[in-house]
């Protein structure tokens, strides 16, 4: 398999996310599978900021800890097995506009990874759209010195690569944020709310700035315990709504989750995990909020937990999350984390239309009395009229209630609403909404890794390395689907879990759900994702 | 007759001013000719939120402190509906105060009555916001130390575009307050004084009869808004009805989305991403 992987590396402010991109979809629109990813601390100015690049002529799902070419804008210099001077400076000045020195660096990227530079010139062309055209120009002749420059200097460093030699036409690039975001869209989310917290801030600029495209309304809230609880409100209002936040602003968010359990109003949390606790570390990634994310709030109500692997399965679970939240009446919870939400995939375009339904919704006459709003079912699922319609009068209520919704501290009510509100666990388990935990690799091997969320990519493209392993990936936590996976592991002679925290959570919850202890475990907690080389050497190390 | 109440019966104590709090809701909504479904009201936790169980309309009875976003919420989703607020000295202007801020100067269109009692009476009597310094209550055995809040001139200073306090000992007037604060289009804060018979011995209906003084009796100008701080300042007396009160573009009106109807209402069974899809190529 022809595979590199390229990064740029330089100061905050030095524009390294967008000219990483660049070189992203430049190598895409040759035809190359990538991956992207971009590491920066929690600063404007200065710093150090990286933006990697791995593609290779099969997919590629993940990072790579070896680097083929570094650029490095401090030093100006193109690092390969050794630091080649390229004199950014004088070729940007000689293209007219000392600005394009990352322009000249990815000129002479393309010479020596063998791209057509007239890609990477219409990707200027594009990105420079509606700006005086001179900058065009002028980034267009910078690209062209530093290709030449290279070509003429290093044409001994080229890397030996078989370019793809077809088009990836039903691919697109897109970060795991963007897919969450178009996913909610597909499903009928109407009103977003959101208070700015990396690792899913993006979800927010790029809704708020497609809001009138979209047809959706998104709010800058005064902060999370308000986004939760406006999206609570319009939530009951019946609008399809979701928030996004990060590990802290998730605590903040806890009182509401459990207000939107028990007055069964569908709400969709993305939880966008980083190193914590507290502040942690906000630039960097971490799967530390799995069973906080199962657990929090106080006593016991049901919600769904997911966790996209990719793109794809962030678009498909997003928009999975509008409907399951307004079928079960439950909040639902998506994890996701920075190397999900931040990290750029090749995937395949999603569908452009889509087709959703409401569930649930009570017809109602014009009658006079109150609406049995939590009325005891089979199923745990009452209707649910919305407000405004004549004959549907409820009271939806944050203290235990009747089927009225009246506060009621009677012992025999308390439990006929906890057992109705927990049937619908059951339910979800039997129904064929539940997304089972699902094997990559062979069906039967000697060794078998059990994980979740974003660490698919990197456990995917370590596979090819391993023999006779394979993968049991978890996309969806909560409820637990018990007879799925113990279906799975049963002709599985070795399970050994790889998680993004310290203590190995994914573990204790197969743990307490089957009884089945794993004790071999790869755990990462250093606040960067896993890389498919350190599956190999985990492997290796058990 | 339109059913304005439910069959429970209120659980306050005797003398209790949500009493007349909700005579005056009960009037105001038969003089606005609002159905019951016509109208959402938000409930946060408090003596004043458990009106929740009485009143005959759409309820939410919401975690104590955050009965303001919900109501944004409510009015974002179907905004031909009449959002009320029933919150407390506590919810409304301690644990929930950035709400507040946020939905005044937003200019969300709900209407907030505030049942300013001057003490958490739900939990036995402690200070409140607004509790006067100096006051024993029994979290604050010496007195308390805090100078009070002063939800007037906090609204009028953070762009409230309609305020005004009543007295719960006055129904008809405060109905009018409630029916001016429901026909502004916009925030409309109502500080509602209330007399706690339970826990607050301090300030009987006597002592509010005693202290209040009708604006429409000393001629203010509700367009006036340096007058209205003015006012909101005055602690020898407290002042009653409209102090302030601006047309503003309620916050729903931003959104051309909104125009052709309401978002609960706006389609969800065919979805389009045509228009987005390009830039991913």
């Amino acid at each position: 398999m022809a595979k590199f992987n390229w990064q740029i590396a330089g100061a905050a402010g030095e524009g390294i996310k967008v000219s990483g991109l660049m070189m992203q979809k430049t190598a895409l629109r040759a035809g190359w599978y990538t991956y992207g990813s971009t590491e920066y601390p929690s600063l404007i100015r200065g710093g150090h900021n990286t933006f990697s690049v791995v593609a290779g002529d099969q997919p590629v799902n993940s990072g790579q800890v070896k680097i083929d070419i570094l650029v490095d804008l401090k030093t100006s210099q193109i690092i390969l097995d050794q630091p080649l001077k390229l004199p950014l400076a004088e070729l940007a000045n000689q293209s007219g506009n000392f600005l394009t020195k990352n322009t000249v660096a990815l000129g002479a990227s393309c010479a020596l990874i063998g791209l057509d530079l007239a890609i990477f010139k219409q990707m200027i062309a594009e990105a420079f759209a509606g700006k005086d055209q001179s900058i065009t120009v002028q980034n267009h002749q910078a690209a062209q010195l530093g290709f030449d420059y290279a070509a003429k200097n290093f044409a001994d460093k080229k890397l030996k690569l078989i370019a793809p030699g077809r088009a990836l036409k039903n691919q697109i690039m897109i970060c795991g944020n963007e897919a969450l975001a178009l996913g909610a869209v597909a499903g009928g989310m109407k009103f977003y709310c959101a208070y700015p917290m990396t690792p899913v801030t993006p979800i927010l600029h790029y809704l708020a700035a497609n809001a009138k495209k979209l047809n959706i309304i998104v709010n800058h809230a005064e902060d999370e315990i308000g986004v939760a609880n406006m999206a609570i409100g319009a939530g009951f209002g019946g609008v399809r709504s979701m928030v996004a936040t990060s590990g802290g602003g998730f605590s903040l968010m806890v009182e509401a989750l459990g207000l939107a359990g028990v007055t069964e109003t569908p709400l969709v949390i993305i939880l966008g995990m980083r190193p914590g606790p507290a502040s942690g570390m906000p630039t960097w990634s971490g799967q530390g909020d799995l069973l906080f994310a199962i657990n929090a709030a106080q006593d016991e109500f049901p919600r769904i937990v997911l966790a996209p692997g990719d793109p794809t399965e962030a678009f498909t679970l997003a928009k999975a999350a509008q409907n399951l939240a307004e079928k079960y009446q439950l909040p639902v919870i998506i994890l996701a984390d920075k190397n999900l939400g931040e990290g750029y995939y090749t995937a395949d375009q999603p569908p452009a239309g889509h087709t959703n339904q409401r569930y649930c919704l009570a017809k109602t006459g014009a009658s006079p009395e109150p609406f049995k709003r939590y009325q005891v079912t089979a199923s745990g699922i009452s209707p649910r009229p919305l407000p405004g319609r004549p004959g549907g009068i409820f009271l939806a209520n944050s203290y235990e209630h009747d089927e009225l919704g009246y506060a009621t501290e009677d012992s025999h009510e308390r439990v006929k609403q906890m057992d109705k509100r927990l049937k619908k666990l059951t339910t979800i388990l039997a129904s064929d909404d539940l997304i089972a935990p699902r094997i990559f690799g062979p069906a039967k091997a000697k060794t078998t890794l059990v994980s979740w969320g974003s660490n698919k990519g990197a456990i995917l493209d370590a596979l090819p390395s391993l023999p006779n392993t394979n993968l049991i990936h978890f996309a969806w936590l909560w409820p637990f689907p018990l007879a799925q996976f113990k279906a799975l592991i049963a002709h599985q002679p070795r399970l050994i879990t790889v998680e993004g925290n310290a203590t190995g959570q994914l573990s204790k919850l197969i743990a307490q759900q089957t009884g089945t202890m794993i004790k071999d475990k790869i755990l990462k907690y250093d606040g960067r994702q896993f890389y498919p080389e350190e599956i190999i050497e985990g492997l290796k190390k058990i | 007759m339109t059913a304005r109440v439910t069959k429970l019966s209120p659980t306050w104590c005797p003398g209790c001013g949500n009493f007349a709090i909700l005579g005056a809701i009960k009037a105001a909504l038969d003089q606005l000719g609002l159905e019951p479904h016509q109208a959402a009201f938000v409930y946060d936790v408090g003596c004043s939120g458990n009106m929740a169980d009485f009143v005959f309309a759409y309820g939410f009875h919401a975690l104590h402190g955050r009965g303001l976003p919900p109501a944004a919420g409510i009015k974002l989703a179907n905004h031909n509906l009449k959002v009320f607020v029933i919150i407390g000295d506590g919810g409304g202007y301690g644990e929930g105060v950035s709400h507040l801020l946020s939905l005044a100067r937003g200019n969300h269109d709900v209407t907030v009555l505030v049942h300013d009692n001057f003490l958490y009476s739900l939990t036995t009597g402690q200070k409140s916001p607004t509790t006067p310094k100096g006051q024993v209550t029994p979290s604050t055995p010496a007195g308390v130390i805090d100078e009070p809040f002063n939800p007037l001139a906090t609204a009028l200073t953070n762009s409230a575009a309609f305020v005004a306090r009543g007295f719960a000992g006055d129904i008809p007037h405060l109905t009018k307050l409630l029916v001016a604060g429901v026909k502004h289009r916009g925030f409309s804060l109502i500080d509602i004084l209330q007399p706690c018979p339970t826990y607050n011995k301090s300030r009987p209906y006597a002592w509010y009869r005693e202290h209040i003084e009708y604006l429409d009796k000393i001629a203010h100008d509700p367009a006036d808004l340096e007058a209205a701080l003015k006012l909101s300042l005055r602690t020898d007396r407290l002042p009653i009805g409209i102090f302030y009160r601006v047309p503003r573009t309620p916050w729903h009106e931003n959104f051309t989305l909104l125009k052709t109807g309401t978002l609960a209402d706006s389609a969800i069974d065919k979805i389009d991403l045509t228009s987005v899809l390009d830039e991913f190529k």
